[in-house]
């Protein structure tokens, strides 16, 4: 990471921090209680914008990393690792999702949760997910397992327009959109409506910091990864030219100097396939 | 003759390239196609059993198909009506310019009042009756916020005027 990304990291970590803290001191200070919902609408200021991060933010940049895994011309690693930190962090945001609308729930409607529609495809949401992350612990060659994982992630994604539309295409207890709804009306008003803008950007600012970081640590993991091999494959090529030498020596006296020269590999004593690395 | 001859020789080449590049396009294709599947059979297959509930004009519609079978009614709580009981509260639900009498047993939640939308979940009392027996109240709130009091103002004292 060049220090340019690490400074623009720290920026928008700062960012986040700064515009969340506004957003729960003008959503419990600031702002008026609701009609009907009164002091309970303040939830307003933190479901839909987790919602919004988890929906389209996450699962729509792993879909896009996907699409752009898939694609020949694009393809890089750099996209899987992308795409595997956006489903990472929108488990997390889907999860809160569920958590902080069952928290709603239950002074409202009268239940911490129940089948309706919404509910319900935002749960197989988090599990389609959740099995994506499971499918990335899978063993397997990196290129294999980035393939897995986009077409996985893409198969979960058909999941993300279900729940968006599933307000409108069908009778739920969830009420429609306050703002992305068919007419795109804003139905909440003043205060109250900039505060909810504010809690949208904090929350995208948070999910885009949390992205940065978890990417980075996809890429050290990477790394790690890499020079742990490189370390036991030589490890086991010193052992193995050891175990030559001396097997070489004990049958062979002579021979002895030949083997430590790296001739231990013709007489099959050092494993085929470090051989053919040497 | 070199023009001739180049295309010949290039085409089993350009055969090769095409060939995985047409696989992947039909691969694409046979994806779009299933996640289109998908998404037609959970919209369009499951239809109206996605429904959460059934409207009071939808319930009276099919009150002789629904029996005493127990489902969610949807319906606005008609002001005047509700009525708290010893069980619960008894009131009367609209929509659609038809009403039905609800009779709940258990408490109603925080936000039930008059004019609010509801789901309840129970039966009608018997079949061919307009009472419905309850056992839950939902209250189903819109997707509308306003300010309890959008006129108020901070007074210089800080305080907010009543």
């Amino acid at each position: 990471m060049t220090a340019r990304a690490r400074w623009a990291t720290r920026v928008i970590g700062g960012a986040a921090l700064v515009t969340t803290a506004l957003t729960v001191w003008l959503g419990l200070w600031v702002t008026p209680p609701a009609k009907v919902m009164g002091t309970l609408a303040r939830l307003l200021y933190l479901h839909p914008p987790i919602a919004w991060v988890a929906l389209y933010c996450a699962f729509g940049l792993a879909a896009l990393s996907s699409v752009l895994y898939l694609w020949r011309r694009t393809r890089s690693l750099f996209w899987d690792r992308l795409g595997a930190s956006a489903v990472e962090v929108g488990v997390v945001f889907t999860a809160l999702t569920l958590v902080t609308g069952s928290l709603w729930g239950r002074p409202t409607w009268g239940v911490w949760w129940t089948w309706t529609a919404r509910l319900t495809s935002t749960a197989l949401l988090l599990v389609l997910f959740l099995g994506y992350l499971a499918l990335r612990r899978v063993p397997a060659d990196p290129d294999v397992r980035a393939r897995r994982c986009a077409v996985a992630a893409l198969v979960a994604f058909v999941d993300v327009p279900i729940v968006a539309f599933s307000v409108d295409w069908w009778q739920t207890l969830h009420q429609r959109g306050t703002v992305l709804n068919p007419g795109l009306t804003l139905k909440v008003h003043g205060s109250m409506a900039w505060t909810m803008g504010l809690g949208f950007l904090a929350m995208t600012l948070v999910f885009v910091w949390m992205v940065l970081v978890r990417y980075r640590v996809e890429l050290l993991a990477d790394r790690i990864g890499d020079e742990e091999l490189e370390v036991s494959l030589s490890e086991r090529w010193a052992e193995g030219a050891t175990v030559a030498d001396a097997a070489v020596s004990l049958a062979l006296p002579d021979a002895a100097p030949a083997a430590s020269t790296g001739q231990g590999a013709a007489v099959g004593l050092v494993p085929e396939s470090l051989g053919g690395r040497r | 003759m070199t023009l001739a001859t180049a295309p010949d020789k290039a085409a089993p080449a350009r055969a090769a390239r095409a060939t995985p590049r047409r696989r992947r396009l039909r691969l694409l294709l046979v994806f779009a196609l299933l996640a289109g599947a998908i998404v037609y059979l959970l919209v369009e297959g499951l239809g109206s059993s996605l429904d959460y509930f059934d409207t009071v004009s939808q319930a009276l519609a099919h009150k002789t198909r629904i029996g005493t079978t127990v489902f969610r009614l949807e319906g606005v709580v008609v002001r005047g009506s509700v009525r708290r009981t010893a069980a619960g509260a008894d009131f009367e639900v609209s929509g659609g310019g038809r009403m039905i009498a609800v009779h709940n047993s258990g408490s109603p939640p925080e936000l039930f009042q008059p004019d609010i939308p509801v789901v309840v979940v129970g039966h009608f009392a018997s079949v061919g009756s307009d009472l419905f027996v309850s056992s839950q109240i939902m209250v189903k709130h819109s997707a509308t916020y306003i300010a309890a009091h959008p006129t108020r103002v901070r007074g210089p004292n800080g305080k907010i005027a009543p």
